[in-house]
């Protein structure tokens, strides 16, 4: 990784398949989150062929498909599975799960509570619309974000917060940010992707067509950025600064917690043949005579 | 006297009574030894403590055939005092279960430290019988408890007049205690030696010269490796390039990824131990995307978990290896007990169709280079591959000449691969046409040959794609692959015997030792019968196999299943009927099984034989197990 070269920022501008039709819906957050993340892997440094995005099912999940890049999709919850895999495989690689609120926090929470505690170094941005785009607008774990809820019945049960879970699953890098600004966005994103564990960026990005209640326009009302001077590395300082939303309703954008990590080197694993001949079997042997 | 050639059966509590301490450190003598030894059945609960566990040997001049049947030798009871499972049976539960099958003239040797067992009717029968306080000895003469399964081997060794001197007992000691200190080491000699005395005693005090059964060592040139059908298989994956690993812990493949846990790492690789079931997968999946052999190993409800990635890894047309360590199902079944139950899985699992290859193992040898096969078959043909066996295998142990696993070593080669001086500008696209169905493959990180790769329906660039031509034309790309693999690397069924107008048995997995047992045994009472046997079941070699089923009279096919499920895949894509013996009771298949339920076919023409109901001699469970 080095830094912004105007050289890495031409091969992410040309987008590998420029056939391919974005699918959006006209003003869907998720626009913001493809110009962010171009600027953020611009901003590293890193070329194309050292990242491997992958994608989710979901509006979210396309968005791999619409830059240059490795890209992967795989099952519904899957993402942080194969992410993990190919980060544990090729250690130097930029692994970056794309995913929806539904992905991630419904089907795919079993993923997700897991690779917080194993803290492999890779990034999840979490494209987070409070509902599941592209099934059509049911509820997601995050439905009803801000909402005043009279009384929680079976089926509306209250929203999951993904910041609060992954500080408590042991992520080491929480952030949120809001897709409608793509700056601050592509700000976030370059951190959480140098940082050395597991980065979880809950991004809200709104999703125009069914969730009528965390419009762009709720979402601007309902967050700030976090203040200068607040300390990350301080867990009960996240903890305040979340817990801040339930008294204020504002929404706190910006690096939440961030831990110290200290992760032991792996060498990539071995891959070509001749870095896999010329095995000896003698200490396996031994142990059967 | 019988001369190198026994079954000899420990048996005891499960955990506490370390049944197989004795028969491991047995097994490793015999096989120092140069004789030949067979463990094949080994018998444990779900259950962690307490239940009923055993453990027969086989141990012979040449390499058996098989475990033979449920008769035995030699018995031996580690049991002290009353199975925690049963006030009503005090020290009696693996003479119980295993006293009617000893042979007459036999022996039986049990703990005594508690109370002395009735057994006057086994005496009747002609076994000789050694009461032996182990227990008592090692608590109270050697203050140490831990012994009394030295006691008993020491025992073991004088009844069977082996090693007397303790050269191969002491060498075993040494190497596995010195590090410990030769107190350890000394220690355990000297329980051996109360054990020798005690038999002694016993041998004297009825005037028994011996008790009828020697081992005599004989000469070996090379060293003899002992292991499990699942040890076979992780070192044949780790031999045969595999560097990326995952699992999630079920009976009985566990201990493939313990081994490997143990073992990959020296060889640059790693083991996962996925949170679950599809992590592992879908983890394995990312470590095949970054170029890296790998695979997943599971049983057959872990399997299941893993069908909606194994979809995945067909459509992505990632190469990856699972292996299916079957147990007895459906649901949880009996994870303890052997089946095969998941063929039907393996060929037709999933939504949709995609492309895969069945492998399955027969033999501890086949577990170790059909290894070999399989990461080359995923490798070359970019998708999944099964490789199947089942618990009589995966735990069953075996010696086998070290120089078998050097000469099935086979050189390591990645097909399709894209280096980066390969690729030339942007074009390279992931699922190009080909006429084999196969597409050049770029690893991450291959400057210019940046991949995109989706599960969801897509075009040669790898971007999806509903456009009807486009899917048909890539859909059928995938496919071809497998009209490639039928032409190129399919292999056909092994035969034993001459087809020509015989009846055919036909078998797959563990049974194979115990169909050629079975097919000799038939022979020496004129039916001759011709054995097919197949490790490469899917997709199906028809080609290969329609002349030779054309040959027999009739087939016969052996499953421990209940459908007979190999039978019906052989009579949807060969067109012909087949006859079934089946068995699905938990046990293994006996010779007896076999031979019985083939002759009734012969007889009756029946089509279904279902052993342990209907066989004449089969090997019928009379004792219900607690587990
Ligand atoms: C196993 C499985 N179950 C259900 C689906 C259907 N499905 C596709 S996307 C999706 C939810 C999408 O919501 P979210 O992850 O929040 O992403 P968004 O579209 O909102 O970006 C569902 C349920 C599926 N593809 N696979
Ligand atoms: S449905 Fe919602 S999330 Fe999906 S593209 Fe349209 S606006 Fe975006």
């Amino acid at each position: 990784m080095s830094a912004a070269s105007p050289e890495t920022a031409r091969l992410w501008e040309k987008n590998a398949f420029p056939r391919h039709r974005i699918q959006w819906c006209p003003g869907c957050g998720d626009f913001g989150v493809l110009a962010a993340l171009k600027t953020a892997l611009v901003r590293i440094g890193v070329s194309p062929h050292e990242v491997l995005l992958v994608g989710g099912i979901g509006c979210s999940g396309q968005t791999r498909n619409y830059l240059n890049g490795n890209g992967f999709h795989g099952t519904h919850g899957g993402p942080l599975g194969y992410a993990l895999g190919a980060k544990m495989a090729v250690p130097d690689l930029t692994v970056i799960a794309l995913a929806g609120d539904g992905d991630t926090l419904a089907i795919g929470m079993e993923s997700f509570i897991h690779v917080c505690r194993r803290d492999p170094a890779m990034t999840l941005i979490m494209m987070n619309n409070g509902v599941y785009g592209l099934t059509r607008g049911q509820d997601s774990p995050t439905t009803g974000l801000g909402q005043i809820m009279e009384e929680h019945t079976e089926e509306h049960p209250p929203f999951v917060d993904p910041a609060r879970l992954a500080i408590t699953a042991g992520a080491t890098f929480v952030a949120q940010s809001f897709s409608g600004d793509p700056k601050h966005c592509a700000e976030i994103y370059a951190q959480a992707f140098r940082h050395p564990g597991f980065a979880m960026v809950n991004d809200f990005s709104p999703c125009v067509t069914y969730n009528k209640f965390n419009t762009s326009g709720w979402y601007r009302e309902h967050s700030e950025h976090i203040p200068d001077g607040h300390d990350a590395s301080d867990k009960a300082a996240a903890w305040a600064l979340l817990d801040d939303f339930d008294r204020r309703g504002k929404l706190p954008l910006g690096v939440i917690y961030r831990a110290p990590r200290h992760k032991k080197a792996h060498a990539r694993l071995p891959v070509w043949e001749e870095e896999l001949a010329g095995i000896d079997p003698e200490p396996m042997f031994s142990v059967f005579r | 006297m019988v001369v190198n050639n026994l079954k000899l059966l420990v048996g005891g509590v499960q955990l506490r009574d370390a049944v197989t301490t004795v028969t491991d450190i047995l097994g490793k003598l015999f096989m120092r030894a140069g004789l030949h030894v067979l463990a094949m059945e080994r018998g444990y609960a779900s259950t962690i403590y307490g239940a009923h566990q055993f453990d027969p040997l086989v141990v012979s001049a040449s390499a058996p055939l098989s475990y033979g049947d449920d008769r035995t030798d030699i018995l031996v009871a580690l049991e002290h005092d009353a199975n925690p499972d049963s006030s009503i049976q005090p020290n009696r539960d693996t003479i119980l279960r295993h006293g009617k099958n000893l042979k007459e003239g036999g022996v039986l040797i049990y703990d005594n430290s508690a109370e002395t067992v009735e057994t006057g009717e086994l005496q009747a029968r002609g076994i000789k019988v050694f009461p032996l306080p182990a227990r008592r000895i090692a608590q109270r003469e050697l203050k140490l408890e831990v012994t009394k399964n030295t006691i008993v081997t020491g025992a073991l060794l004088r009844l069977l007049e082996f090693d007397m001197d303790y050269v191969l007992f002491g060498a075993y000691l040494e190497g596995r205690f010195l590090s410990k200190g030769r107190g350890v080491v000394d220690i355990n000699l000297e329980a051996a030696r109360r054990g020798r005395a005690a038999v002694e005693e016993i041998l004297s005090g009825n005037g028994w010269e011996s008790v009828g059964y020697r081992l005599e060592p004989q000469p070996s040139a090379e060293p003899n490796l002992l292991l499990t059908g699942n040890e076979a298989v992780a070192m044949g994956s780790i031999l045969a390039g595999c560097r990326f690993y995952s699992g999630y812990p079920i009976t009985p493949a566990t201990s493939i990824l313990e081994f490997l846990d143990v073992h990959m790492p020296r060889y640059g690789g790693r083991v996962l131990q996925g949170q679950n079931e599809r992590e592992s997968m879908r983890a394995a999946i990312g470590a095949s995307i970054a170029g890296v052999r790998s695979a997943v190993g599971s049983s057959g409800p872990g399997i299941s978990l893993k069908i909606e990635e194994l979809g995945l890894a067909g459509a992505t047309e990632t190469p990856l290896v699972i292996i299916d360590t079957q147990r007895a199902g459906p649901a949880t079944g009996m994870p303890t007990k052997s089946e095969q139950g998941d063929l039907a899985m393996a060929i037709y699992a999933g939504h949709g169709e995609i492309p895969r290859i069945v492998l399955s193992a027969g033999t501890i040898e086949e577990c170790y280079s059909l290894a070999f096969e399989a990461f080359d078959l995923a490798d070359k043909y970019q998708c999944p591959v099964f490789l199947l066996s089942d618990l009589t295998l995966t735990d069953g142990r075996q010696n086998l000449p070290q120089s078998f696993f050097t000469e099935n070593q086979k050189p390591i080669v990645r097909h399709g691969l894209v280096r980066a001086s390969d690729v030339r500008g942007d074009g390279y696209h992931r699922f190009e046409m080909t006429e084999s169905g196969i597409s050049p493959r770029s690893i991450v990180g291959t400057p210019d040959a940046i991949f995109k790769v989706s599960g969801t329906e897509h075009d040669e660039t790898g971007l999806i794609t509903t456009d009807p031509s486009k899917r048909k034309a890539i859909f059928e790309k995938r496919m071809r692959k497998m009209q490639t693999y039928l032409k190129e690397d399919a292999k056909p069924p092994q035969v034993f015997g001459s087809p020509d107008g015989v009846p055919l048995l036909i078998g797959w997995g563990s049974t194979k030792m115990p169909l050629l047992d079975a097919q000799a045994r038939l022979r020496a009472e004129g039916i001759d019968t011709c054995l097919i046997y197949f490790t490469h079941i899917w997709p199906f070699p028809v080609h290969l196999v329609q002349p030779l089923l054309r040959q027999g009279s009739m087939l016969i096919v052996v499953e421990q299943n209940y459908a007979g499920q190999l039978a019906d895949v052989i009579q949807q894509e060969c067109l012909v009927e087949t006859r079934r013996v089946l068995k699905y009771n938990g046990r293994p298949f006996y010779t007896a099984d076999i031979a019985g339920g083939v002759r009734q076919v012969l007889a009756g023409g029946t089509r279904v034989v279902r052993v342990g109901e209907e066989a004449p001699d089969a090997a019928i469970e009379t004792v219900p197990e607690g587990d």
